[in-house]
């Protein structure tokens, strides 16, 4: 699978702004999976499978917390290049299943890469102002927002290029058929919306509400 | 703030956007909250000089708090930095802000309101909506609050000064959370049934999405950690039957 060079462009830049919104400026959260993966897969001509990537996705992010100095996997490049390779593939499951595998890979890496962006903002700034006073402290506070863009922009190259071989490379081989792949994709959604319940304070009756109604909705559709 | 002029004001809550900008080890975001504060400083102290540097010097340090309700703080600073309140109080109030603000932020957004919006676009994608109507309601929904906290934030911050323990305790967050906490939960309810749908009259099917409720349920906060060693398992097993396969 390759790319035209304006869609990749396309891809690097919005991968930049996702970054930039995870942390450094804005969290309107373009960065949650969900979008990321849906924006990813529309550059490419494909929404839909964008969001279906980016629903796996952000069912595996619910339960992450940006909280304080917490080292945690970045959802948001990670998820526009896996939107992005998934949405130039087949739209079956095993596909999906194994770039999400690839994909989770891609998050601890970017991940780490905040970790290294942070220290190297500790270097940047000092306690106190040093050179060119005020407006030297507004700069560096800028020039370290720029750099968040450029770790988007080689995240997202980094991995689109990643998830392409990831996928040549293990489907292939991929043993499992693709009614078991997709029964693994339905097990990891189901079981990750009940622990997302569980986190938000196990309140069963409600949870029981939402279940009768979604089965009231399926009974009505069916 | 509000004896400072509307632009002043409309840079200060611009640049509070970017507070996290540069996030370090050493003083957090310390800096991005200094620098959400020198359009305020400069109204008072001049566009330069030492009087300005002493006074953005004095909030370079070490501070923390959720990025949305640190607008709240950078308010009550620059009411006090105008009432010319002395630095010493300035900094121990910001010290009694830190923690109270990172937790209410924490609570409200991280924990509640966030994962709240991100179902009700999952919900919308499982139930059949097309790609961009769950992506717009759960930005819009979530933006909604985001951009309250910030802007009115301010503002509360900004009038109340020293007054802010007592405005905060007063607010009505905590049945914010509840009331969300309760519909996140009954959305993930109905989350669950949707993603299960495909499998009714699929016995196998209906089997793994029992499975996985139990699993979920039981695993609970190491569920994800659980996943993905799962899923290197998946990997591992696939690729030998593939290549068994293959072979013969």
């Amino acid at each position: 699978m390759e790319f035209d060079w304006p869609v990749f462009v396309g891809l690097i830049l919005f991968g930049g702004v996702v970054a930039v919104d995870g942390t450094s400026f804005g969290q309107f959260m373009i960065s949650r999976p969900l979008v990321a993966a849906t924006i990813g897969g529309w550059i490419v001509g494909e929404p839909a499978q964008g969001a279906t990537i980016g629903l796996v996705l952000e069912t595996l992010h619910l339960g992450v917390l940006p909280v304080g100095a917490a080292k945690y996997p970045e959802g948001g490049p990670a998820a526009v290049a896996a939107g992005a390779v998934y949405g130039a593939m087949v739209p079956l499951a095993t596909p999906l299943l194994v770039l999400v595998i690839g994909t989770l890979i891609l998050e601890y890496l970017g991940g780490e890469t905040v970790h290294l962006m942070r220290i190297l903002n500790g270097r940047i700034h000092g306690g106190e102002l040093t050179a060119n006073g005020v407006k030297g402290m507004e700069r560096r506070h800028l020039v370290s927002i720029g750099i968040d863009f450029c770790r988007g922009v080689v995240l997202v190259s980094i991995g689109t290029v990643f998830l392409t071989a990831w996928a040549g490379l293990l489907l292939p081989f991929w043993g499992l058929s693709e009614r078991v792949s997709g029964l693994l994709v339905v097990g990891i959604v189901v079981a990750m919306l009940t622990s997302a319940f569980r986190n938000l304070g196990a309140k069963y009756w409600f949870a029981a509400i939402g279940a009768v109604i979604g089965l009231v909705a399926l009974y009505l559709n069916s | 703030m509000n004896r400072y002029p509307i632009g002043v004001r409309v840079r200060t809550l611009l640049r509070s956007f970017s507070i996290q900008g540069s996030w370090n080890y050493e003083t957090l975001i310390g800096t991005g909250y200094a620098f959400s504060l020198v359009p305020a400083l400069r109204h008072l102290y001049g566009p330069t000089g030492d009087e300005l540097e002493n006074a953005v010097n004095r909030h370079l340090g070490l501070f923390n708090s959720h990025p949305y309700f640190a607008t709240v703080a950078i308010g009550a600073v620059a009411k006090l930095e105008a009432d010319r309140t002395e630095p010493a109080v300035i900094n121990r109030f910001k010290l009694a802000l830190r923690g109270s603000l990172g937790s209410l932020g924490d609570r409200l957004i991280w924990s509640t309101w966030r994962p709240m919006a991100v179902l009700v676009g999952l919900v919308l994608l499982l139930g059949g909506a097309t790609w961009w109507i769950g992506i717009v309601c759960f930005l819009a929904l979530y933006n909604s609050l985001h951009l309250t906290v910030r802007v009115l934030g301010l503002r509360m911050g900004s009038r109340a000064g020293l007054e802010l323990g007592r405005v905060l305790r007063e607010a009505p967050i905590q049945p914010l959370i509840d009331r969300a906490s309760r519909v996140a939960c009954a959305l993930a309810g109905l989350a669950v049934v949707l993603a299960a749908a495909p499998a009714s009259g699929d016995p196998e099917q209906v089997a793994v999405a029992v499975a996985a409720v139990v699993f979920g349920l039981l695993v609970s906060l190491h569920t994800r950690r659980t996943i993905i060693l799962l899923l290197a398992a998946v990997t591992i097993l696939a690729l030998l039957m593939g290549l068994v396969g293959n072979g013969a």
